[in-house]
């Protein structure tokens, strides 16, 4: 139970098209992530999921069954909210017990599962406190409880730890993985913090402009991104120009200015000739080995700041073109200075010139 | 098709059902009986009535009368201000027009004080700047014309104070000057709400850019707070061409709001309602809305049925230089200490055994003890309870269900909605009451519902849509602070659309349904201009508002009759002033709700 599909989804808000043509496969009991920045629609896709919105224009498929006109309360989606939404005139137990009541569960059965679901979140002992009188952590794990003890087909949370201080965002986000695990339940989790998706997903949706760009495991999203919006979104990279010199076997020469460099095109292949544009994680970027030739950038240190455990610095290659790359914290190097860094051919990605005007 | 699956989806049954109540309500209530008065005039296959509008009384070109007279009186001359009778369309929008300027002059100025300025005897300011929104039905007015009429006390004062000249208003400049006296504050408290929510660091950056004084608060300050201005404007000309008390308070008898009235009090049916003061009602309602339209411009209804917060942020304030403060002491002051001479003079009426000469003379209770004894009065007084109470179930229906429509439904033409609901308070009352009497009194002829046998049932309607938009706005203000997400998860985890409203929306806007009803419920009990005309139909029924109207007119009207009118308005001001506290405190507005 609990497999969900979206299938060419469309929604407006007025003349806006907040969710452009996206679909989407869950599959039963896995973390599914949507990531993307602020206004990408992760909210939209979820509140169509929980039917708080209708779609223009696609269907929703919850275990095979059609519940795109269903209304949200005919569906078994729980949502928990960015804001948690929780009833400020009840108390935590009326808050859990709701959805429990709706169903029409008797009183007994329904006190044993309220209990259930605060040991579960690890808030018993707070049932007769009203949600003003709680922190935030204590807010959202009531948020948590109260959409986990209807036993929904699909968790749908909405940037679930984005109102929690950091520390606690590390922990909390532990104890939903936790939790997701030991009930097997499907989870459509919302983000915009890539480290947050990372960690806990399975599966990771990448969004952008309403639309899904990349569906993949975070190793694939991270190491594979299929065009430039998720390149330049996953972590801090040098996104250089270049044009393409040559291509033989899937490996492209591309000259940056008087430098050139190997690297390889995981979405679009450009021609030779073409304009591109090159991505290069800054952890990628490396002091080059003495005698190591190939995919080597010479220049002066311009700028090197120590961040802990590594000195970043950029290089400045030539006129206009610099990198920023990573030394491992106990080298040397003035400012001003000469300096090699190398990148792996893998870690080179080349992507077309027209991603940068998107 | 798309649009239908949208509205389908959107509409589930209840809230459907919501819609289609609160619009029949107000189609047979308002829309249709004021298309009637509009229309039942041309069905009568006659232009007669439409051309007794171009002669006298209700057209006078030239005008007849002085503007003013100045007179010999031995040691002194008195200066007695009249004003010229245009016939009665066009006195009414003269003195609507002119109570517009003065009101909004004067609401300006007091505004840009309180809201600027910072001094001592500021909070005194504040309060007595209020008192004038405490409605005194008809006796209000009489007080200023103790004040400012014929022999009144301005004129004794400025002898006193040995002016070899005395002033005293009659006729159109005195209702001029009694309806500025009680309806500027409704300038003021709109633009000073509406100053109040300029974000300071407008005025800021202007003031970097090289602006300062008379040219900031000309370039800044007033164009920010023109919504509020036009707000207040917009109520004013309205409030004032429906005003009776006024007119009969300076025996001026041309203006629309009294020829309506005396000819329904002396109808017997339906067939002896004269076929032009329909026409004269049907005007006023046409002017309010195409002056309403006018300032609709500015602002949306939503200012008019209540008056903000005030800001999220610390507004400037600075302390006055030594102009200002002359300003505020010798012209602010004076200005609002009068205004709250109305309230004031009720209860010196209400308390004093006699008051012909200059002061009020003598203490006593038996006004009240007369006015509690008196059938007619009690009686009244069990109708109205009685009428406002009916009329609140219907508010509260009309007033969550509409609020909750508007604030929720994302449909184009809500805000059609949203306009029809609030129309009541841009709706001159008469014209309400006219396109009642005529379309009820024809539908429903020699029936027990025929408003000439039983006027009860209309006196409960128009109370109920004229009283509706206090707690609508009340409602409505709640709603803004229940954020969609506490419905939504409710739908979210199985309630459906009637359990969310009943466990969640309603337990979280109670206390604002409450505090709305009240006010509503308060000025139901005070409303006035069905009252008087619905409500004489059969005097078993009549409300008490009626019988203050009968006291200070007919046959026993004036002499001892304005105490004991006076004694029952003190009562109402004292239940009228325990309802603004009350609902202001559960509400935590800044501002009390306007009276109308
Ligand atoms: N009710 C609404 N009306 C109009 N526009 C909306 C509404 N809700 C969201 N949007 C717009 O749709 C886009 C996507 O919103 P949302 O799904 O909330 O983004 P996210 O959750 O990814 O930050 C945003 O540009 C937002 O401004
Ligand atoms: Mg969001």
């Amino acid at each position: 139970m609990g497999e969900l599909v979206l299938e060419r989804i469309t929604k407006y808000y007025g003349q806006f098209k907040a969710l452009d043509n996206v679909s989407l496969r869950i599959n039963r009991g896995e973390i599914f992530t949507l990531l993307g920045p602020s206004g990408c629609g992760k909210s939209t896709t979820l509140r169509v999921i929980a039917g708080l919105e209708l779609p223009e224009e696609g269907k929703v498929y919850l275990d095979g069954e059609d519940i795109t006109l269903k209304k949200p309360y005919e569906r078994s989606t729980a949502m928990m909210f960015q804001n948690y939404a929780l009833w400020p005139h009840m108390t935590v137990f009326d808050n859990v017990a709701y959805g429990l009541k709706m169903k029409g569960y008797g009183r007994e059965e329904i006190r044993k599962r309220v209990k259930w679901a605060l040991e579960l979140v690890g808030l018993s002992g707070l049932e007769n406190r009203f949600p003003l009188q709680l922190s935030g952590g204590q807010q959202q794990r009531v948020a948590l409880a109260r959409a986990i003890v209807v036993e929904p087909k699909v968790l749908l949370l909405d940037e679930p730890l984005s109102n929690l201080d950091a520390k606690l965002r590390v922990r909390v986000r532990e104890e939903i993985v936790t939790l997701q695990r030991k009930l097997g339940i499907t989870m459509v989790y919302v983000t915009h913090d890539q480290e947050e998706a990372m960690s806990i997903s399975d599966r990771i949706a990448i969004m952008d402009k309403g639309r899904v760009v990349q569906v993949g495991t975070p190793k694939e999203i991270y190491h594979k991104p299929t065009n430039f919006f998720v390149a330049t979104f996953m972590g801090r990279s040098n996104v250089l120009r270049g044009v393409v010199k040559s291509v033989s076997d899937g490996l492209y020469r591309v000259a940056l200015g008087k430098a050139s460099l190997y690297g390889m095109a995981p979405g679009e292949r450009p021609g030779i000739g073409e304009d591109v544009v090159v991505v290069i994680r800054h952890e990628a970027v490396r002091r080059a080995l003495s005698g190591e030739e190939t995919n080597v950038l010479e220049g002066t240190a311009e700028r090197v700041s120590f961040i802990g455990l590594a000195l970043q610095v950029k290089v400045r290659v030539e006129e206009g073109v610099s990198i920023i790359g990573y030394l491992r914290g106990d080298e040397e190097v003035e400012v001003g200075a000469p300096i090699r860094v190398a990148v792996s051919p893998e870690d080179v990605k080349i992507y077309p010139f027209s991603a940068l005007e998107d | 098709m798309l649009q239908l699956r949208r509205v389908t989806y959107t509409f589930d049954v209840p809230l459907a059902l919501l819609l289609l109540l609160t619009l029949s309500l107000f189609s047979l209530f308002l829309v249709l009986p004021l298309s009637f008065l509009i229309l039942r005039p041309l069905t009568g296959l006659s232009l007669e009535p439409f051309l007794d509008m171009l002669r006298y009384p209700y057209l006078s070109v030239p005008p007849i009368g002085e503007w003013y007279v100045i007179s010999e009186r031995g040691e002194y001359k008195l200066l007695r201000l009249l004003g010229m009778n245009f016939g009665v369309v066009l006195n009414t929008i003269f003195i609507a027009s002119a109570v517009t300027v003065l009101s909004t002059v004067i609401g300006i100025l007091v505004a840009t004080v309180m809201a600027r300025y910072d001094f001592p005897g500021k909070t005194l300011l504040r309060i007595a700047s209020i008192m004038p929104l405490l409605y005194t039905p008809f006796v209000g007015a009489f007080v200023l014309y103790k004040i400012f009429g014929d022999g009144g006390l301005i004129g004794s004062l400025m002898l006193s104070l040995g002016l070899p000249v005395a002033v005293e208003f009659a006729g159109i400049a005195g209702v001029i000057v009694a309806q500025t006296i009680m309806f500027w504050p409704i300038v003021y408290l709109n633009t000073m709400a509406s100053m109040l929510q300029i974000d300071p660091t407008l005025e800021e950056q202007a003031e970097n850019m090289g602006s300062r004084g008379l040219s900031l608060y000309r370039t800044i300050t007033l164009p920010l707070s023109l919504p509020g201005i036009a707000a207040g404007a917009g109520l004013v000309f309205i409030f004032s061409m429906e005003d009776l008390a006024a007119p009969l308070a300076f025996k001026v008898r041309d203006v629309m709001s009294v020829r309506i009235v005396e000819n329904i009090l002396a109808s017997g049916n339906i067939e002896e309602l004269g076929t032009e003061v329909v026409i004269v009602a049907g005007l006023l309602l046409l002017m309010a809305l195409g002056w309403f339209f006018a300032v609709r411009h500015y602002v949306s209804l939503k200012q008019y049925a209540m008056l903000s917060r005030g800001g999220r942020w610390k507004p400037r304030v600075f302390k006055p230089g030594l102009l200002v403060s002359g300003l505020i002491y010798f012209v602010v002051f004076p200005l609002v200490l009068f205004s709250a001479l109305p309230q004031i003079g009720v209860f010196l009426y209400a308390f004093s055994e006699s008051w012909r000469g200059t002061l009020p003379e003598g203490f006593t209770f038996d006004h009240f003890v007369a006015v509690l004894s008196d059938d007619n009065v009690v009686r009244g007084l069990r109708n109205s309870v009685i009428y406002s109470l009916a009329a609140l179930v219907v508010i509260v229906v009309i007033g969550s269900t509409s609020s909750y429509l508007v604030s929720r439904l994302n449909l184009r033409g809500i805000s059609a909605l949203d306009a029809l609901v609030m129309s009541p308070l841009a709706i001159p009352g008469l014209s309400i009451a006219m396109g009642l009497l005529v379309l009820y009194g024809v539908l429903f002829k020699d029936t027990p519902l025929d408003p000439y046998v039983n006027p009860a049932f209309l006196l409960v309607i128009g109370y109920a849509i004229r009283k509706s938009p206090f707690t609508t706005r009340a409602v409505f203000a709640g709603l803004q602070q229940v954020h969609k997400a506490l419905e939504e998860a409710a739908m979210n985890l199985g309630a459906s659309r009637t359990r969310t409203l009943f466990t969640i929306v309603l337990p979280l806007i109670g206390l604002n349904l409450i505090a709305g009803s009240l006010i509503s419920f308060v000025y139901s009990m005070s409303e006035v201009s069905t009252s008087i005309t619905v409500g004489s139909l059969n005097r078993e029924q009549a409300p008490l508002t009626y019988y203050i109207y009968d006291y200070l007119t007919s046959g026993y009207g004036g002499g001892a009759f304005i105490h004991l009118a006076s004694a029952i308005v003190a009562l109402m001001i004292i239940v009228q002033l325990a309802a603004i506290v009350l609902s202001n405190y559960v509400l935590k507005y800044r501002y009390a709700f306007l009276g109308i």
